[in-house]
């Protein structure tokens, strides 16, 4: 019948781990063919207003006290013997729907929840109150609902996913303007941002005031820090997988909304009623429209906005099959005059298809393009002038199976693959006509895995996930590579040797095993305690010794020089519902991050347009470990949450900090949020969220001297990050005004919309951003001494006002 | 020093402009106490005139006086045939070491040397290595209306060609009327013909923001970029070769005080020490900073008059 393989010993390692893989899966499915007679219950959620699936609605078997949720598309299946079943089905914000079910045969039931109007005010981060935090397998994750985001105060009046994201624990970032966001003490480039399952490579519109995402067009958001299942991978840190809607397909539905910097449209309907839906979201910033008469530059050609156009589209073939369609286009745009300027964006592009090959094998199959780029170009003329670009690029291919095995076992497996071009730099310089190519090679890469998990309810008290991803990673030709010498940590290493490959040729390849496994074990009916160990690798490099991460920062694959990242975590935690009817939940998380391969820089390392950048990096160790609490409040006319992370996060490279540990720039010992919202009245509410965090690390001076009359900064202890800026504190405030509900003959009106006043640092605080030291007056007559000082930024340093207008009709 | 830093440096402006909720504050925070080490101020060339070497010491970062010099050190310079330099300390300028050229005794192109220098029973040493510098072919002004303010605008470009061979690197430094443009935001240096060493730009002409940063970076009370030059004034431009780790330091010496500060802080990077060639001939004794090169020189001077 089936009998284990053994690898052979000629079997290279990626063949002996893809059959283990398969070997496994294989005898999974072999063996949960052979029991009792059963039958399966299978079916899509979705929304009946809107016809938009349900992303984990919980599917319970009150005989078996045990049951399912939908998965990203909706679709749940459970196995059960023969008998007669009552099934609910709930979702928060959803009025709950419960069947008695006959399986004497399969049953194919796919049903639409009702919005529950009492409950659709309420703000809820986490989904499921009927199996609560408590008694869901997950750790380590947080789920953010757009009611969320839409009610959290703002800045300059745009509702925004990564700053609502950033109230969450775990999550933080060095400051406002810094792209992107740090998780659990991860750098900015450890983090996975996917939008319809595309890499995102900047998630930043005007450095890091707003994020890429636009709120009309997303549906559900998630964000792994730990406990990360076998399906994903690729990053150290955190996964934030981004859902976008797909389209309202019962009705055509305008949203929009006009604020101090964006105004926003987006129009979604069926194509054909119930079969196929569309949405299309368009998002541009209108400062520079507003303020053309009084700026001149923007009169002569130059140009400053931000744009961008997120569309999906579906068809529902079958009850078997299904296609999605989605993309996204953005860009920022900064031009001084008609020739020069800057730009940069993101493209994406996914195409998904579904299939059910049976009652209880899912497919889905993505295809995905996504590319980052930018551009700048500045000179007078085409015979003087100087261009240059640079791109990430990739095409992914990924099949992922979900069996549903029985009521206790859901087998996940699939493959991955993406190959990567990058453009490190294209750049030109022409001179009285006369071009100077300065461009680097194109690098070529593949990225492959496979994977296997399962989720397994062990018993009442006991439920496992474990699973196991096996990464490969080529680095292929044409192209030249450079292999550098050993000097003393911390010097330039010197070019020793180049060897020139052939297109194909493999430069440089590696594998890894990353295994992921996770328990939960049911303390008491209100309580739970998780433990979860996974190994992340990391293939791509964000290259940037920048104080904050900006967009001309660029992505290095490994190479023959440079060693994927690898982070071994180990999270433990303790959840507990404090009351009966499971109104407020509070969790404790500890977690501890060991990394390898964490790439730093040579003092003065030069990374743009530099063929010879590998010898400008220095690899080390690194730690990051701390305790995340969370207490919350999920329901009633006030409700909120206060998080609180204590936390630290070092690197130790030889050649930084005389060898020593040192805090990395994103180091908070201290973090804690707070975000309530409350409900003055129907139309009336009030949000309000309080950050107060550790000054980020710094270095600074103790001593200056001249050199050829320039005044140089010196640190005589040689320290990195000796000294912390002063905390950074900060209130906002908003109030939410929705429109009437009923016109003023009492007809109830078609469309809503609502007004959104926010006050963003309500007591003004100048936060530090950074502080830097310089010498005071530069053009200093000769034998005058020189002056240093040292200034502190604040990007923010006021209190900014915004308000908005939304609507949907 | 590459092309991106003048692309940020105006897009901070517009940004700041759009923002303008940025705000900045001179503040006086506790610095770490530090010994006062010794700096080598080195930096001499092949030209028929006084060369100096100075000696001085690290200070606190906010002493605002100028720093001492360290007198009765021993310093001399020598070359790879064994020829000694002594630099002579002027005791009407504490802490100059000076040495004199004649026409029989002067620094030559293509020699490596050493300097040695003796403080309080400590030795230390560094090396360098005269590279070559071509010929300034000539200098010449353009003037342009400024993005913005759309006033005239009037800057000074030099013209040279770097020899083929990769590795020749130059300090590029300018004089506006006699005095020397030694604003951060002024140090132009060069390797190849090029921003920086993985560059590629062997054997051309020198590429644009290289030929134009010659000029100086003055604003006005209103943060109005000036004219560099205006009717009348002269520009001279001096190419000094440097050695690949004089490009280096001078690299990190940009970035380290280049900080206008605004949005720029963004982009910059963290404070770091600069790297330096002087080292203690005993490893276990104390540190000292600074930078020793010994640079041919080529010289080339221009008045505008419109």
């Amino acid at each position: 019948m089936f009998s284990p393989v053994r690898s052979h010993p000629s079997v290279s390692a990626p063949n002996s781990a893809m059959r283990l893989v398969f070997t496994t899966v294989l005898a999974l499915i072999i063996l949960s063919g052979f029991a009792q007679e059963k039958y399966t219950i299978n079916g899509t959620i979705r929304d009946a207003s809107n016809g938009e699936a349900l992303i984990g609605v919980t599917v319970y078997v009150k005989e078996i006290k045990n049951g399912a949720t939908t998965n990203e598309y909706g679709f749940y299946s459970i196995t059960l013997p023969k008998g007669t079943y009552s099934v609910d089905y709930s979702y928060v914000g959803f009025r709950l729907v419960n069947l008695t079910i006959e399986l004497d045969k399969n049953i194919q039931q796919s049903l639409e929840l009702n919005p529950d109007a009492e409950q659709l005010q309420e703000i809820v981060v986490q989904a499921e109150i009927e199996q609560a935090d408590v008694h869901n397998m997950e750790m380590s994750t947080n789920k953010l609902e757009m009611k969320t985001i839409l009610r959290a105060p703002t800045l300059f009046g745009e509702s925004d996913l990564l700053r609502t994201l950033q109230l969450l624990p775990g999550v933080s970032t060095v400051g406002e303007g810094a792209s992107g966001f740090n998780v659990r003490g991860g750098s900015v480039g450890q983090n996975l941002i996917l939008l319809d399952e595309a890499p995102v490579y900047n998630s930043s519109h005007l450095f890091g005031f707003f994020s890429v995402f636009n709120p009309d067009a997303v549906k559900d958001t998630k964000l792994y820090k730990g406990a990360i299942p076998a399906r994903y991978g690729g990053r150290l840190s955190s996964i934030l997988d981004v859902r976008m809607k797909e389209g309202n397909s019962k009705k055509f539905e305008y949203t929009g909304g006009i604020g101090s910097v964006f105004s926003r449209l987006a129009v979604e309907g069926p194509l054909i009623k119930d079969k196929a839906s569309f949405i299309i979201a368009a998002r541009r910033s209108y400062i520079d429209i507003l303020a053309r008469p009084f700026v001149p530059l923007l009169q002569n050609g130059g140009a400053l906005n931000f744009y961008d156009l997120t569309l999906k589209t579906n068809y529902n073939i079958n009850r078997r099959n299904r296609i999605y369609l989605s993309g996204y286009f953005g860009r920022d745009v900064f031009r001084f005059d008609k020739t020069q300027g800057f730009n940069w964006g993101n493209t994406t592009g996914t195409l998904r298809w579904n299939h059910l090959f049976n009652e209880r094998l899912f497919l889905n199959v993505t295809a995905v393009y996504s590319n980052y780029e930018y551009a700048l170009q500045f000179g007078k003329d085409d015979r003087n002038r100087f261009t240059w670009n640079s791109s990430i690029s990739n095409y992914i291919f990924r099949p992922q199976f979900t069996y549903f095995i029985n009521s206790k076992n859901e087998l996940n497996f699939g493959a991955d693959a993406t190959y990567y071009t990058f453009q490190p730099a294209n750049a030109q310089g022409v001179t009285n006509g006369e071009v100077v190519d300065i461009s680097l090679d194109r690098k070529y890469n593949l990225e492959t895995a496979l994977y296997v998990g399962n989720s397994q309810k062990v018993s009442d008290w006991l439920s496992l996930e474990y699973g196991l991803r096996y990464s490969m990673f080529q680095f292929y030709g044409p192209g030249t590579v450079y292999t550098y010498g050993d000097t003393i940590p911390g010097i330039r290493k010197p070019v020793i040797g180049s060897r020139t490959y052939a297109s194909g040729e493999a430069i440089a390849s590696y594998n890894n095993w990353e295994p992921r496994a996770s328990f939960r074990l049911q303390t008491s009916i209100r309580s739970s305690v998780k433990g979860s160990y996974n190994r992340m690798v990391q293939y791509l490099h964000l290259i940037s010794n920048t104080t904050a991460s900006n967009p001309l920062d660029v992505w290095n694959p490994s190479s023959n020089n440079i060693q994927p990242q690898i982070a071994d975590q180990y999270t433990l935690g303790y959840f507990r519902d404090l009351t009966e009817d499971k109104q407020y939940e509070f969790s404790l998380e500890g977690y501890w991050r060991d990394t390898r391969n964490q790439i730093d820089y040579i003092d003065g390392a030069d990374l743009l347009v530099n063929e010879f950048l590998e010898g400008d990096l220095l690899t080390g160790i690194g730690r990051s470990y701390g305790l995340e609490a969370y207490f919350q409040k999920k329901t009633g006319r006030l409700n909120g949450w206060v998080s609180y992370t204590l936390g630290r996060t070092e690197l130790k490279v030889d050649g930084i900090n005389n060898n020593e540990w040192y805090a990395t720039r994103f180091n908070q010992l201290h973090n804690l949020k707070v975000a309530a919202f409350y409900d003055i009245n129907k139309r009336w509410s009030f949000s309000a969220d309080f950050v107060f965090t550790s000054g980020t690390p710094t270095t600074f001076p103790t001593s200056r001297y001249i050199q050829q009359g320039i005044l140089i900064p010196y640190n005589a202890n040689d320290s990195r990050n000796n000294v912390e800026l002063p905390a950074y504190h900060r209130l906002d405030v908003s109030l939410r005004l929705e429109g009437k509900k009923v016109k003023n003959n009492g007809k109830e009106r078609k469309n809503s919309d609502y007004w959104m006043f926010s006050l963003y640092n309500v007591y003004a605080r100048r936060n530090p951003f950074s502080i830097y030291f310089s010498q005071t007056d530069q053009r200093v007559p000769a034998g005058q001494p020189l002056q240093s000082q040292a200034t502190q930024l604040s990007i923010i340093g006021s209190i900014v006002p915004s308000v908005s207008y939304n609507f949907k009709f | 020093m590459t092309p991106h830093r003048q692309i940020i440096k105006t897009l901070s402006t517009v940004l700041f402009v759009v923002v303008l909720a940025a705000c900045e504050d001179v503040i006086s925070p506790t610095l770490e106490p530090a010994a006062r080490i010794l700096v080598v101020d080195g930096w001499i060339d092949n030209q028929m005139e006084t060369q100096t070497i100075t000696l001085t010491r690290t200070q606190p970062y906010f002493e605002a006086v100028s720093p001492t010099g360290v007198t009765g050190a021993v310093v001399s310079v020598e070359d790879g045939l064994g020829k000694v330099y002594a630099f002579v300390e002027n005791s009407a300028k504490p802490g100059a070491y000076e040495w004199t050229p004649s026409a029989v005794d002067t620094l030559a192109r293509g020699e490596s040397y050493r300097l040695v220098v003796t403080v309080s029973g400590e030795v230390f040493e560094a090396t360098s290595k005269m590279g070559r510098v071509p010929q300034i072919d000539s200098i010449s002004f353009d003037t342009d209306k400024q993005l913005g303010s759309g006033k005239d605008i009037t800057r000074g470009e030099f013209w040279a060609t770097d020899p083929l061979g990769i590795g020749d690197a130059y300090w590029i430094r300018s004089y506006k009327n006699g005095i020397p443009l030694l604003k951060p935001s002024e140090i132009n240096i060069a390797f190849d013909a090029g921003l920086s060493i993985g560059g590629q730009t062997d054997g051309v002409v020198f590429i644009p923001p290289v030929r134009r940063r010659i000029n100086s970076n003055d604003e006005d009370a209103d943060g109005v970029r000036l004219s560099p030059i205006i009717s009348g004034d002269s520009i001279q431009v001096q190419l000094h070769s440097i050695t690949t780790a004089a490009f280096t330091y001078l690299n990190e010496v940009a970035i380290q005080t280049d900080r206008p500060g605004g949005f720029q802080e963004l982009f910059s990077t963290p404070l770091a020490n600069v790297s330096t060639n002087v080292v203690n001939v005993n490893p276990n004794g104390s540190k000292a900073v600074g930078f020793f090169n010994v640079a041919a020189v080529s010289t080339a001077g221009k008045r505008f008059v419109p």
